[in-house]
């Protein structure tokens, strides 16, 4: 009885496996296929080069998409992360600026600061169990309003920003910004810490059955408030790399991310119903977008097809999703069930 | 609960409405000290020209919001509406022709977002983001990059004259299709199968409603009001341009939750939307004439989407803690997690 368990047991594990590999694999597939059909219309695309200009634009929206795709594995949603980066990017620089002395400090300025925005949007979601949507789509203006307000229509240049801040992203290892090595290893960490730490299981648990995971013990509300820290904490970090590499830090920074890391996040094969995908596959979404962007520049396309191709994209991926989730439901039922039904 | 709602059409108010007219009354006082220009029926009905666009976008949002679905891809069929536009008078076809084509081109994108939802049973929220990039890049694509402005007097005749020299046609079209909308979900078959299908999918199915079909019309209303709001935004902006109404959809989600319907579906009227409009509205004029910055009253419209959420959570918070007077066992009980979005 038992060994029959287990059996039955492994085998949904491993058709869990499955299912996140085959849509991790999706998502690599894509973007072989997208990178062959650009290197054949344009011979340039597959260069070094351009490649390392695609990874540096990715590197960003890759960890705001990560970040988004932690919100999105507790069933949760984010719209604020645009807001967050560019409050948080905006008050570090303007520290920085007045304290032109400061050092690596100010790194965790910014984290703290996005992470106490993402605690308000955790607290109002987790805890007064506002529909995640309508609270950070008020939660977003509010910041934008904020960093609005405190900027007085300044804006802090890069003359005015430490010299190390600016010269940490513009650094280069082989040709690779240092940002794209930033971004491999907030990703490679987010990972870790979402498949190996319990807190990180509790992630997934929560957004794949929320009930089962109250009836199992789990306090749900923890987890949803620790996601939205987390996503805040990363959008501060991420803020604050935006700064550095534009240099001129304007209150309308990121404005629009929350859609560019959605999109990464849903491309990546990040289920928008919670429990399903991983970082890393938010993270090649974006490099996907990067790609989209940077193969049609090349093909001299005009840059609003950029906008219809994604969009179609974002639809296609969706649409994938549903349909391998389908089948591994029937597969599913047709194991615990075994020949009878099937 | 759906036939509460249903019931509670035009001269019923509910306890939130009434709340809302409270805050329109309030809100009209506070304008009224804070700028002489304010009590001016003049000021008031143009004032009303920026409400109306973004609120033939709510009543169409509310009536796909009430079935419990989402669709954020509305400002850009309002864009492709206006490019459409910009293409028929281009070629000189007579506005009686092209509003009828527009909005049904509209609402057949409206339709097409319905059936990626109910047909293939996506996540509404996801495909709506997906079209709204596509719906946006359509609009480029129809339109081009550059701006069309030699729109004929016959085109701009409906969002930018007056009747009788003072009230706004645009506001006439309005009236009128929010009392279309109301009768359409209080007084229909058609807007109880909505309600039922946002109270419990299910129970709707088992009851005999066609919940793939009501969805779709649902999202193809809303799509052909979204054209018939880039008939207004041509009039009143005397331009069309891809890049028309660009997220104009935040406003638009404010304004339906600020109206009290509920974001996931089966509880909402026309009358809150009116309502909710009319505070937004005021507040915009009134804060406008007091020379308040753009980005305070950004501030104020993000504290009033929350307070807006939070209203339904304080309720259900008293009525929790009413209940437990009543039932120990409810003590046990442990509260709802939440729907997910989109779905």
């Amino acid at each position: 009885m038992s060994s029959t368990n287990a059996a039955v047991g492994r085998a949904r594990r491993s058709i869990a496996d499955l299912a996140l590999r085959l849509r991790l694999g999706g998502v690599v597939v894509f973007l072989l296929l997208l990178s062959a059909v650009f290197a054949t219309l344009n011979p340039q695309f597959l260069t070094w080069q351009n490649l390392a200009v695609v990874a540096s634009n990715a590197s960003i929206l890759a960890i705001v998409a990560a970040a988004q795709a932690v919100v999105l594995l507790t069933r949760n949603l984010d719209v604020s992360v645009g807001s967050i980066m560019g409050f948080a990017a905006y008050l570090s620089a303007d520290y920085a600026a007045h304290h032109p002395t400061v050092g690596a400090e100010l790194v965790i300025i910014a984290i703290c600061l996005g992470a106490a925005l993402g605690l308000i949007n955790g607290l109002i979601v987790a805890y007064a169990k506002v529909s995640p949507l309508i609270a950070t789509l008020g939660t977003m203006s509010l910041y934008r309003g904020f960093t609005y307000i405190y900027a007085h229509g300044q804006e802090v240049t890069s003359s005015k920003l430490p010299h190390w801040m600016l010269a940490a992203v513009d650094f280069r290892i082989f040709g690779l910004s240092t940002l794209v090595i930033v971004a491999i290893v907030v990703v490679a960490a987010l990972g870790a810490f979402l498949r190996l730490f319990p807190l990180g299981r509790r992630i997934y648990a929560v957004g794949s059955n929320p009930v089962a995971s109250v009836f199992y013990g789990l306090r749900t509300e923890r987890v949803v408030l620790f996601a939205y820290v987390l996503a805040g904490a990363l959008c501060g970090f991420a803020g604050l790399l935006y700064a550095a590499r534009v240099g001129t830090v304007t209150v309308i920074l990121a404005t629009g991310w929350e859609l560019s890391s959605l999109a990464s996040a849903v491309l990546g094969g990040v289920s928008v119903a919670g429990g399903s995908g991983s970082v890393a596959g938010a993270a090649l979404g974006a490099v996907v977008l990067s790609c989209i962007d940077n193969g049609l520049v090349l093909l001299h396309i005009p840059e609003f097809w950029r906008m219809f191709v994604q969009g179609a994209a974002i639809v296609l991926a969706v649409a994938v999703d549903v349909a391998i989730g389908a089948q591994i439901r029937r597969g599913l039922r047709r194991q615990r069930f075994g020949g009878r039904l099937a | 609960m759906s036939s509460t709602s249903q019931d509670r059409a035009f001269w019923r108010p509910s306890a939130w409405e009434a709340f809302l007219v409270v805050l329109v009354l309030a809100a009209g006082t506070w304008s009224s000290i804070l700028s002489p220009y304010y009590l001016n029926i003049d000021q008031i009905l143009e004032s009303s020209r920026h409400f109306l666009i973004p609120g033939l976008l709510t009543l169409g949002l509310m009536i796909v919001v009430v079935t419990g679905e989402i669709d954020i891809s509305l400002a850009s069929t309002l864009a492709v509406g206006a490019v459409l536009f910009a293409k028929c008078s281009a070629h000189d076809v007579p506005i009686w022709l092209a509003t009828p084509i527009v909005t049904v081109i509209c609402g057949a994108l409206g339709a097409f977002n319905g059936a990626l939802v109910a047909w293939l049973g996506l996540p509404s929220l996801a495909v709506t983001l997906g079209t709204m990039g596509a719906y946006r890049g359509l609009a480029f694509i129809i339109g081009s990059e550059v701006g069309y402005t030699d729109f004929s007097d016959a085109y701009l005749y409906v969002g930018s004259e007056e009747a009788f020299g003072i009230i706004p046609i645009a506001l006439i079209v309005f009236a009128i299709l929010a009392i279309a909308v109301g009768v359409l979900m209080h007084r229909t078959i058609f807007g109880r199968r909505c309600f039922a299908i946002g109270n419990n999918r299910e129970a709707a199915w088992i009851a005999g409603v066609n919940v793939r079909r009501t969805k779709i019309v649902a999202y193809a209303i809303a799509g052909a009001l979204a054209g018939l709001a880039a008939l207004l935004w041509i009039g009143q902006y005397g331009s069309a341009r891809g890049d028309n109404a660009d997220g104009l959809i935040l406003l638009v989600v404010t304004a339906v939750v600020l109206a009290g319907v509920d974001i996931n579906g089966g509880k909402g009227t026309t009358l809150g939307v009116v309502l909710a409009l009319l505070l937004l509205g005021t507040l915009r004029n009134g804060l406008g004439l007091a020379n308040v910055p753009g980005p305070t009253q950004t501030v104020v419209f993000g504290a009033l989407l929350v307070l807006g959420v939070l209203r339904p959570v304080a309720m259900t918070a008293i009525r929790h803690a009413r209940s437990l007077r009543w039932t120990r066992s409810d003590r046990e009980r442990k509260p709802e997690p939440a729907k997910p979005v989109g779905t």
